[in-house]
């Protein structure tokens, strides 16, 4: 059964250069890119306004940015390693004093990811550790994993926030305990470099994705690899669950989206409205009962998709 | 190097004051006449210090900006001057005088017999004291700076470095024609001071490459002759380029800005990693190093043709991975200083695709060299007529 997904907006040139992450709360979109800037985007007006620029955050430009699960607090990682912490009032973000990261935080930090919480920060390094901070106490380092040092590009915080899943460029995906401190599995399945893994929302699955094109998904609680989707031509850059589990959100170098039911495995809805990469797909906070998705990259804007209902 | 600017350098150094009655035929002769002149009276006297004043390049990245007049890489610093005394303040700067009293002497002989030396003669005539090769090389070109000249000036000569091959003629200011038309032959480029005249009718297109490995395969199979794309002209000086192999292309660009119709549009072929796109900037805007002469060795019109991480991706599927190669630490600090210190790559700079390329590299973290596109369907020559012809 295929699904539809329309079209219903655009922030067009939100940013002049590539748009390289995005991360959403209840109400707003936040995007990332290669200018010193953070823009928000409203995701309640239809419209999609910009409601908020947050100018010379990060000099060089910013990879990753992500948020919490109520969207009270956001952290972004800039090109040149360093690490800002956002809180939000009343819709308006600006830097949260009351938290950081500890000083002695490695520059190599490169992917990173916000507990539902907010407290908690986890990272991988560019030297394959995966560490974990304590935000609210000084940023104090909590957690230290060594894996055998391939590239961390990726990673992810379970919502229940007991297990890490981390990628890395060697084809290596890793989930640790947050509780033991211990690393229950290595998975195998992907031999070249990993790009995307994120955690279903009910933590059953975990996805991963990257220069293979397939996406894999394994069993958090057996190790296994569960499923293999299939059907993307490019390399595939970024991968996030839809709020009830029921759908795999992912897009790739070439500029397609696509949509897998996880029930039967298959690509149920594909998009392609641009050649140019798509570094990041994200759904979107259910809006009464539209469910809907944001994708951006490197045509510098942000596209948004609603489910088509009825019918 | 234009007449103009030769005019420029030359009142300058005639400001500096003199206090011998000779008349100076050149800066250079001016400079080590004085310069050696008051060393020697300083050593006659009991009391003396003798001493040699030079003037810094600029070595601050803060000081650095694109100039929109000119669109060359240049400086704001100011002229700054630093004497070194002998014996001086402590046996260092005692060292320093001597070693650039030591090159000094060494020019002045060059200068006035007549005869090229090179940097490495230099170096050789004592090693224990200069101590290393890059001693002498900053003096060289630090007393040139001093001077208002360039190096030939000097009669110092690095080790000719760049290659050229294209379907173009020179007139040179003895007369003398060169006709480069239908050779394959290496050619090594010309002093630009030799030239009166470059004959560029017919050529549509300069491209600047970086691997001389990739120049000999393309002048080999005379593609600067058979070009879909035209009659062209093929530059390269090995990786970075020395001062000689950017006057010549700045040469050939300024003599292409005087034709009427059909110019010959410039383009670069450079390697997809931080280095490739430091020596395109090099040619189209200038070094740090140089910062001072920028203005006369800068290329506004290169264009991009390559290598660009989106194209090799989308291209590396038939290829298979192993064309792409994992940045390493020395990349990926390089990239992050590029981005952060030089105004080329500024935010609000005049290249934004080329920062977010180098922002792109980091996140995929991978680089690629020019040669894979001899993988490439069709070759390198249909790659290559592609690009230029899409232009």
């Amino acid at each position: 059964m295929s699904k539809q997904y329309l079209s219903c907006g655009s922030a067009d040139n939100a940013h002049p250069v590539d748009i390289f992450a995005l991360a959403v709360t209840d109400k707003q979109i936040l995007s990332a890119s290669g200018t010193s800037s953070l823009k928000v985007h409203s995701t309640t007006d239809p419209d999609f306004p910009l409601v908020q620029s947050i100018d010379g955050a990060h000099k060089v430009g910013c990879h990753h940015v992500v948020t919490n699960g109520n969207g009270s607090r956001a952290v972004s990682i800039g090109f040149g390693g360093e690490i800002m912490i956002w809180s939000c009032h009343d819709g308006v973000w600006a830097k949260d004093e009351g938290a950081s990261v500890n000083k002695a935080t490695p520059a190599d930090v490169w992917a990173i990811a916000l507990s539902e919480d907010g407290q908690y920060l986890a990272g991988v390094t560019q030297d394959g550790h995966i560490k974990v901070w304590d935000l609210d106490t000084n940023g104090e380092e909590i957690r230290d994993y060594e894996t055998k040092g391939s590239f961390g590009t990726c990673i992810d915080l379970s919502a229940d926030g007991r297990f890490i899943a981390s990628g890395h460029e060697n084809g290596s995906v890793y989930i640790f305990s947050t509780e033991s401190g211990r690393m229950p599995f290595s998975l195998s399945g992907l031999v070249k470099p990993v790009r995307a893994v994120a955690f279903s929302p009910g933590g059953k699955f975990l996805a991963a994705a990257g220069d293979s094109k397939v996406i894999v998904l394994y069993d958090t609680s057996s190790g296994e690899q569960v499923a293999s989707l299939s059907g993307h031509t490019a390399w595939v850059m970024s991968l996030s669950w839809s709020p009830t589990g029921e759908y795999l959100l992912s897009g790739s170098f070439d500029g397609k989206v696509k949509v897998w039911s996880i029930d039967t495995r298959a690509c149920v809805a594909t998009h392609s409205e641009t050649d140019k990469a798509i570094w990041s797909v994200k759904w979107l906070a259910k809006i009464g009962r539209s469910v809907g998705f944001a994708t951006a990259g490197a045509n510098r804007s942000i596209s948004f998709y609603r489910e088509a209902t009825g019918g | 190097m234009t007449e103009s600017h030769l005019d420029d350098m030359e009142a300058e150094a005639f400001e500096l004051p003199t206090n011998i009655t000779t008349i100076p035929q050149t800066p250079v002769h001016s400079y080590i006449q004085e310069t050696l002149a008051a060393i020697l009276d300083e050593m006659s006297s009991p009391e003396g210090q003798p001493s040699i004043t030079l003037r810094q390049r600029g070595k601050k990245f803060a000081s650095l900006f694109i100039n929109p007049q000119t669109q060359a890489l240049e400086t704001s610093e100011m002229q700054t001057y630093t004497t070194y005394r002998w014996p001086g303040r402590d046996g260092n700067e005692a060292w320093r005088f001597t070693v650039a009293l030591r090159v000094l002497a060494a020019i002045a002989e060059a200068v006035q017999e007549g005869l090229v030396i090179s940097k490495r003669d230099i170096y050789y005539s004592d090693p224990a004291c200069f101590g290393t090769q890059r001693t002498v090389d900053t003096l060289v070109d630090d007393l040139a700076h001093t001077m208002g000249v360039d190096r030939a000036a000097l009669y110092v000569e690095a080790a000719a470095k760049g290659l050229v091959v294209g379907y173009y003629r020179i007139i040179t200011r003895m007369d003398a024609v060169v006709d480069a038309r239908f050779s394959n032959q290496d050619t090594l480029v010309p002093r630009t001071q030799d030239i009166h005249e470059v004959d560029l009718a017919d050529v549509a297109w300069v491209l600047v490459l970086e691997k001389e490995a990739v120049y000999r395969r393309l002048a080999s199979s005379n593609y600067h002759i058979r070009s879909a794309a035209g009659k062209g002209i093929l530059v390269t000086a090995k990786g970075y380029p020395d001062l000689n192999t950017r006057a010549f292309v700045r040469k050939l660009f300024d003599h292409s800005r005087q034709l009427t119709h059909k110019r010959p549009q410039f383009y670069a072929l450079v390697d997809g990693d931080p280095d490739g796109m430091a020596i395109m900037a090099t040619y189209k805007y200038g070094s740090v190093a140089f910062a001072h002469e920028n203005r006369n060795l800068n290329v506004p019109g290169l264009h991009w043709l390559g290598l660009k991480i989106p194209d090799v991706v989308a291209g590396a599927d038939p290829l298979e991975d192993n064309t792409l190669i994992r940045l390493t630490k020395r990349d990926r600090k390089k990239i992050v200083a590029m981005l952060s210190r030089n105004p080329i790559w500024a935010a609000d700079g005049p290249e934004p695709e080329w920062r977010i390329e180098l922002q792109r590299l980091l996140i995929l973290n991978v680089k690629a060299e020019t040669e894979i596109l001899y993988d490439m369907e069709g070759g390198l020559s249909q790659w290559l007529d592609r690009k230029l012809s899409s232009r």
